[in-house]
């Protein structure tokens, strides 16, 4: 049997994981790409005897960026050797999509060309000569639509026959001085995989990563030099294979001017995007689906923490050993996770999967861009942030949507104030339970203020040059349910995977600590935390042990002071007990994800430096609190 | 005269790519491939022309001296103007009719629009032959507006500057980083295409091309210079 090895290439929304899904369904796996925290799916299934692995990359407008997912789409095409690329384009805007095309074409990797949007174009007027379109890149292009799966059988058919495509179907070339540049460069370049025609243009380009490859780096100041009449090559490069996507789609492109345009979408963006109302009805909906996973959670977990109860009470009903210790402990980390991941993960994606889908998502991340600008942080933020109230381990990994860095980390060191579902619980079945709602709010209000005091000191200490805002807005669309829900289970694959056997694990370890008694230890020596914290010394177990399980938090607190905690502790001390546990990265599995992400070194830095700051902060705050 | 360079390449883009088809095609001829009407058209064009500036009767040779095409692709041109009745052919002379004086006029004027454009930057020859290759292929709207563009004497205003809801066209993209410059255009945003600047936000704009819509910081926006289509 053959194997072929083919890549999706395309921009931002143009139907790239919905292809993937109508070529092989929803049985994907996704991976990091070695190296990098971005992600690539990938997927195999067999055509005809031949079995066809398709990797889905990041969407991307050009591979000529310097951004990690060009790069990672730049290293796949030549490092995987793949067989070929199946570019899914916009017929909307073909001339965009050809950009990258013709970019691909230049790397003289078979092609074939996936026209999406077809529909839509001719609602709009445009209606697009495929056949004229082949004629003129000798690459295959097949109209589709993998929604209704139109046009899939044939695209299939095309990347069977990948290898009769000619690898220089298309040669685009420049402006005569240009010419002589990448000549003189690319009889200059060592041996490698890629043509050395691309290799040059690259290196026009100023990518210096592909300086590498030359034999001599004098080379590049001798062309510089030859080309001082022409200070702009690189741009120049550009523009023209721009401007022949252009000309090449206006070949072969007919628009019919449309008596209407469509109004609604305008509408609605005359709201979403207005100075003032954008940002209020941003805020609204985030309330309003915060409102939604706060009640729908309690709810579930109602049910299933009595499912759970009633099932364990025939456990410990038995004799105390080891062995039932284990298991209720193991079990109850079980419940926890499933009561955690049903309504606030999943539901929480499903949403989110949704808002993106419908192209809402898009329009929020422009609003909330001005908040977090102040922060010192891209509007993007706003999707990691927003998931940390769901459970911060997956917002941990959801930072990758940031494309550098540090930006990745300043927004990771910010969970440590966006209470995650189990710290949410804390407060309203604690704080709010034992002593109102309006103490619970209090502790929102000053986690809320100590983040907003760490971010700032966070932009003044390490200032991070974060990228302007550049941000296509995609028309508002039906979402497609099957899609949305695919998505949003390789979303929380994390979680049920690694967060909920390690809520296991966390409770299994504290029963074991607790039933040797080495808890107990920890309270003496620890004693001049909870004297700052002005709290009763007992309590240093629940704050220092709900590491393991933030959800243990609770019941640690209730078994440590009796089951009426009013009577143990005063309103401040609940508040400041809230505040407490509330800042600083929440658990050990937070903390994992952390490593995960960003190495030892700084997750453990990360970890300390905010559970020092919450508890310092938590101290001082019922300070001020009783001196007013 | 920043301005004019940019917008120049616009063009130049158009040139080097017909060349392409040019002489592409022209090796698909030899090989006795399928026709390409396109092809053809130019080459029907430029007789028409040569035969307009010489104001008198030609000769084949100085038609094949003059266009530089495989020969059996004139031939093949020659006859279908003929067909036409757009030229007659009397002895290897040839000459215009009365119709085919008039659409040889239109080219003309097209060149000549084009010629006076490039003329701004370029050597004389270059503008010429820019002219020369593009006149076949630029639309009337598209000769209006270089027309507007060549007596151009301000620059675009930053797309910041720009009123909300008027049609304008990019005029200049003017980073100095190549990086973002690339961006930018990969994303669309080019020179000469149609901008509506469609909503303010608290620190940009939200722009719309060719039905796209992006929101742009306004250090981006800044960079990107305009023209409403009335000042044009």
């Amino acid at each position: 049997m053959k194997n072929f090895k083919i890549l999706l290439v395309g921009q931002p929304n143009v139907g790239k994981s919905s292809l993937l899904n109508a070529l092989v369904g929803p049985r994907v796996t996704v991976s990091n790409y070695p190296g990098t925290t971005v992600e690539i799916t990938k997927a195999k299934k067999s055509f005809n005897q031949i079995e066809i692995e398709f990797v889905d990359t990041p969407g991307i407008y050009s591979i000529s960026d310097r951004s990690e997912e060009e790069k990672v789409t730049e290293k796949a095409l030549f490092e995987e050797e793949v067989d070929g690329v199946i570019v899914i384009a916009d017929a909307t805007s073909l001339e965009r999509s050809l950009y990258m095309a013709l970019q691909i074409l230049e790397a003289q990797v078979p092609t074939v060309l996936a026209l999406n949007f077809v529909e839509d174009a001719e609602e709009k007027g445009i209606k697009i000569d495929c056949e004229k379109l082949k004629e003129v890149l000798h690459i295959p292009v097949v109209p589709m639509n993998p929604l209704t799966k139109k046009g899939i059988d044939k695209l299939v058919d095309s990347v069977l026959k990948i290898k009769k495509i000619s690898k220089r179907a298309f040669t685009l070339e420049y402006d005569d001085h240009i010419e002589s540049a990448i000549h003189k460069i690319s009889s200059q370049i060592k041996e490698t995989s890629m043509p050395s025609r691309f290799v040059a243009i690259r290196i026009l380009e100023e990518d210096e990563d592909f300086y590498e490859f030359l034999k001599n780096e004098r080379t590049i100041t001798e062309v510089i030099e030859s080309l001082e009449e022409h200070p702009r090559v690189a741009e120049n490069i550009a523009i023209t294979r721009y401007g022949t996507a252009s000309f090449v789609a206006a070949k072969v492109t007919r628009i019919i001017p449309l008596e209407k345009e469509k109004k609604l979408q305008e509408e609605i963006d005359r709201v979403l995007l207005h100075k003032i109302w954008g940002s209020l009805t941003t805020g609204l909906f985030l309330l309003a689906i915060f409102g939604i996973l706060l009640y729908l959670g309690n709810l579930t977990q109602g049910v299933l923490t009595s499912l759970t109860e009633s099932l364990l009470s025939s456990l410990t009903t038995a004799e105390h050993s080891i062995l039932t210790m284990v298991l209720v402990n193991g079990l109850t980390g079980i419940a926890l996770g499933v009561s955690i991941a049903l309504p606030y993960v999943f539901l929480f994606y499903l949403l989110l999967g949704l808002l993106e889908d419908i192209g809402l998502l898009s329009r929020f991340t422009v609003n909330a861009e001005l908040f977090l600008k102040k922060l010192g942080l891209p509007g993007k933020s706003f999707i990691p942030l927003a998931l940390g109230l769901g459970c911060t381990a997956p917002a941990t990994r959801a930072t990758r949507v940031l494309s550098s860095e540090k930006e990745q980390f300043h927004t990771a060191s910010l969970f440590a104030f966006v209470p995650c579902s189990s710290r949410i619980a804390i407060i309203m079945g604690i704080v709010g339970f034992y002593g109102g709602t309006k103490l619970a709010l209090s502790v929102f209000a000053t986690s809320f203020a100590a983040g907003l005091i760490w971010a700032f000191g966070i932009k003044k200490a390490i200032p991070i040059k974060s990228e302007p805002l550049l941000l296509e807005l995609p028309p508002y669309r039906k979402p497609l349910i099957k899609n949305v829900f695919a998505k949003s289970w390789i979303r929380m694959k994390d979680f049920v995977y690694i967060v909920i056997p390690l809520l296991a694990l966390g409770g299994i370890a504290y029963g074991i600590l607790d039933m040797s008694g080495l808890t107990h230890i920890v309270v003496e020596p620890l004693s001049p935390i909870t004297t700052w914290l002005g709290l009763p010394t007992a309590t240093i177990i629940p704050i220092i042990f709900g590491f393991l399980q933030k959800d243990l938090t609770g019941a640690m607190l209730l078994s440590v002071l009796g089951s009426d905690i009013s009577l143990a502790l005063n309103a401040l001390q609940i508040y400041t007990f809230g505040v407490a546990t509330t800042i600083g990265i929440p658990c050990m599995i937070a903390l994992g994800m952390l490593i995960k992400e960003f190495g030892y070194k700084r997750a453990v830095a990360l970890t300390i430096t905010s559970i020092v700051y919450g508890l310092l902060f938590a101290g001082l705050a019922w300070r001020i609190i009783s001196i007013v | 005269m920043h301005a004019f360079r940019r917008v120049n390449y616009l063009f130049i883009h158009i040139k080097v790519n017909e060349m392409i088809a040019y002489e592409g095609a022209s090796s698909k001829l030899k090989g006795n491939v399928a026709k390409k009407p396109v092809i053809l058209e130019i080459v029907k064009e430029d007789v028409l022309r040569i035969l307009c500036e010489k104001r008198k009767k030609t000769s084949l040779e100085t038609i094949k001296d003059e266009i530089k095409v495989v020969h059996g692709l004139i031939s093949e041109a020659l006859e279908e103007l003929e067909t036409d009745g757009l030229i007659t052919i009397q002895e290897n002379l040839i000459l215009l009719t009365g119709l085919g004086k008039e659409s040889a006029k239109n080219i003309l004027r097209k060149h000549s629009v084009l010629e006076n454009y490039f003329e701004k930057t370029e050597s004389k020859i270059e503008a010429h032959t820019a002219a020369h290759i593009l006149e076949h292929y630029v639309s009337r709207e598209v000769i209006n507006n270089i027309k507007k563009l060549s007596t151009l004497k301000k620059e675009g205003v930053p797309l910041t500057k720009f009123e909300l809801n008027k049609e304008g066209m990019i005029t200049d993209i003017t980073f100095s980083d190549y990086g973002l410059f690339e961006r930018i255009v990969s994303m669309g945003i080019f020179l000469g295409e149609k901008i509506i600047v469609t909503n303010e936000i608290s620190h940009g704009i939200v722009v719309k091309i060719r039905n796209k819509k992006f929101a742009l910081d306004r250090d981006i926006a800044e960079e990107i210079k305009a023209m409403e289509y009335e000042k044009l």
